[in-house]
This record gives structure tokens, sequence and C-alpha cells, in this order.
């Protein structure tokens, strides 16, 4: 039987946290850590990087609670700030990199460093790394992260028709790359 | 047919999102022509691949890390204004009272700690809790309206001063307290509590009211101070008629030339 916690919404709970109640800021992270933890990690292919990104995502969650506007639906607000979590470090890379970073290359080269990759997925990793930030994390977030279009919609501010369109673009243009890749 | 289209087609219908007239063309399509057909095959590797990929579990330190940041965060939101705290125990001269505030810190340690650590649990045990509370509240008003004894008030003030936030009927008992108490002591206590929630707009308000009611020169030094540690510029003009007025002694006219500095 589900722990009764487990049927309250994520938005009630985020409210408490916001009116004080930080302490539930806790199971905000029991259901969300995973998640979040894995949106990072298929976008920059580094574990320990994403933990350090998804760590920041939920010191923000703490911090910025008075950003949560009551009503607003709880998911896409988190995603929203993991993605600024990310593009935040993305620009500091960029920074201290010089200003042409090649994100393929340094993708390429992370993706050498993880363990347990079957030579498939390897494959798709550096598929991933030619598209463009905003197909692979479309992708990201409706093929790995299973998130439906609408919610994406949400996250990126967007209409549902504008987001399938993207998506299956992006789809389109990865199995281009695939079995580029795979020909070799 | 065009590619986009067609590759779009397919997708959709890998996913089950076709309805059944475009589900038919697709296959059709896909019996008739070998190039759509590899052209699907590929499409639905590459999907699968990305639908069955390995989800993995962060490791421990990120829960530890979390929690020892929300732990730190719930302590700063107790305790807004640290310096408000310093100079508490000048008024706490008589030594019933020390012990009295000394009970009541023990007591409000005990119900945020019993609080904290129920929140975690289920529905029935957040109810508990919030009963608990309401308990505590009560308790705490109880003390602040005991008339007979100024220690209880101040000791009632001083548990309020330890909540992490306080509601209306909390904030309008402290004020009226603040405002009407007889004993100076419970005053400042019951100012210093209010002085804890002054984000709340409407103690913000009451703080500023009170600015003009209060006759008690220690309170008002108080006040006076209060009001340049919350940047309140707004009271630079009650502050100047407090310098001008003539029955009010000279340390009240002193501070508030101070405040007028600061806050202009």
């Amino acid at each position: 039987m589900k722990n009764t916690s487990e049927l309250i919404p994520d938005e009630q709970i985020m409210e408490a946290v916001k009116n004080g109640e930080l302490q539930q800021a806790s199971l905000l992270f029991d259901r969300y850590n995973k998640r979040i933890f894995n949106f990072l990690r298929q976008l920059t292919n580094d574990s320990m990087l994403a933990e350090d990104l998804a760590q920041n995502v939920f010191l923000r969650l703490i911090k910025y609670r008075n950003s949560y506007r009551d009503g607003n639906r709880f998911q896409p607000w988190i995603y929203q700030m993991a993605r600024n979590v990310f593009a935040d470090h993305y620009q500091s890379v960029k920074n201290k990199m010089g200003s042409h970073v090649d994100v393929e290359k340094m993708s390429e080269h992370i993706s050498d460093t993880e363990e347990n990759h079957d030579e498939q997925e390897q494959l798709l990793h550096r598929s991933l790394a030619r598209l463009s930030d905003e197909q692979r994390e479309l992708l990201v977030l409706t093929r790995f992260q299973h998130l439906k279009y609408e919610e994406v919609a949400a996250i990126m501010n967007t209409t549902v028709a504008n987001i399938k369109v993207k998506v299956h673009r992006a789809i389109g243009k990865l199995r281009e790359h695939y079995f580029e890749l795979e020909k070799g | 047919m065009e590619k986009e289209k067609l590759e779009s087609l397919l997708i959709d219908y890998f996913d089950g999102q076709l309805n059944e007239a475009d589900r038919t063309i697709v296959e059709n399509e896909l019996a008739q022509n070998e190039s759509t057909s590899k052209l699907y095959h590929q499409l639905q590797q590459v999907m699968n691949l990305m639908d069955h990929s390995t989800n993995v579990a962060p490791s421990l330190s990120m829960r530890e890390n979390f929690e020892k940041s929300l732990q730190a965060e719930i302590s700063k939101s107790e305790n807004p204004i640290e310096s408000s705290a310093k100079g508490k125990q000048v008024f706490f001269t008589n030594w019933m009272i020390r012990a009295a505030a000394a009970v009541a810190l023990i007591m409000v340690g005990v119900a945020i700690g019993r609080w904290i650590n129920t929140t975690r649990e289920t529905n029935q045990a957040i109810a508990e809790l919030k009963e608990q509370v309401e308990a505590n509240k009560k308790a705490m008003l109880i003390m602040l309206e005991n008339q007979q004894s100024a220690s209880q008030r101040v000791m009632g003030a001083t548990v309020a001063y330890q909540l992490p936030q306080a509601d209306d009927e909390i904030v309008n008992v402290l004020v009226k307290t603040m405002n009407e108490d007889p004993n100076t002591n419970v005053r400042l206590t019951a100012l210093e509590a209010l002085g804890k929630f002054y984000q709340q707009p409407h103690v913000r308000k009451e703080l500023i009211n009170a600015l003009t009611a209060q006759k008690d020169p220690m309170v008002q030094i108080a006040l006076i101070r209060l009001m340049v540690q919350m940047k309140e510029k707004q009271v630079v003009d009650e502050l100047q008629k407090i310098t001008r007025q003539e029955n009010i002694m000279k340390a009240v006219k002193d501070e508030a030339h101070v405040g007028i500095l600061k806050l202009s």
C-alpha cells in the first residue's frame, strides 16, 4: 500500500515549502532526485558533473522557493530550474575555455570517461552530441525522461504542435548521424 | 511523399499515435516500399535505444549534501536577524526570568525538533504535529496574556521569538503586549519577537505605527534601532517630529537623530 504522503501532489508540497515548512522539501527530493540527475547526466554525459549540477538544482529549489507561483505545475518548474543550472554551467565552461567550444568534441571526450556503456549506447551519445543543443535537450526530455509533449511545451513556453515538429526533426537527424557514425 | 512528413508519420506510428486512416497509409507504404521499411527500422532502432536508456541512481552523498543544506536553510530561516538576538540578556536581570527563558528555549527546541522530524512522516503524523504546534501556540498565548506574572509574559514573548513564523493571532497579541503591557521588559521582549518577523507586511505596519504611539523611552529607542535595521526610510519624518517634541527624553531624541542620519 502506498504511503499516504505519496498521494500529496507535488504542487501542494511545494506550496508548503514556500510557506515555511522547509523540511517538506525532502519529499520533493525523494520524488525527483533520480530524474533530475539522469536528465543532467544525459545532457552532460558525465555522472560526476550531473550529480553536482543536480545538487545545485535542489539548492535552488530551497533558495528560490518564493519564486514558485502557487497554482503552477511543479514539474515544469523544476525542469526549468535544471535547464538553467545546466545553461549556467555550460556558459561558465565556455567562458573558461574561450569563445569557441566544440561541444561535440567535449561530449565525445567526456563519454570516454564513462564506463558501462555498451557500443550502441556509446554510438547513440556520440550521435546526440552532433545535434544542436535544443534538439539534444528535446530528445532527452521526451525520449529519455519520457515527458509528454504538453509538459515539454510548458517547460519551453511554446505550443505542443511546435514541440512535436521539433522532436520529430531531431529524431530524423539523430538517425542520420547514428547510421553515418556506424558506417564509420 | 516528402521525407520529413514520412519520417513524422513513421515516428507517430512507432509511438502508436496515428488514427486508423494514417496507420493504413503507413502500413501499405511499409509493405510496398523497401526504402521506407529500412527508414522505419532505423528510426525504430534509435528510438528504442533512447526509450530504454539506462537510468542510474545518484550516489548517497547527493542526499547527504541535500539534507545538510536543507538543515542549514531551516536554521537560517528561523533566525533571520541574528543581531537583534544580541543584547537580549541585558533585560533578563532577574534570575527567575532567565531560568524561565531557558525552560522556554528548551521547550521550543523540543517542539521544533519534533516538528522537523514529523513532517517527513505520513499525513496523520502531519495532522498530529499541527495539533502539537497549535497546543504550543495556545500555551504561548496564555503565557503572554497572564496578567499576574510579568515573567510568564516575558516567557511567552520569548517563545514567540523562537517561532519560525507568526500568524496574525500571534502578531496581534505581540503588538498589544508591546504597546500596552505595564512592564518594560515584557514590552521590549515583545518588540524583539516582532522585529524577527518584520518582513511580514502586517508586522512592519504595526511596528511603524508603534513609533508614534509608544511612550516608553526604552521601547522607543529599541524601535528606532529596529527601523534603522529594517532600512525603513518612510519613518524619517516621524523621527524628525520626535526630535522636536519637548516632552521626550534626550536619549530618545539622540537615537532619533542617529536614525535620521542612517536612513537619509
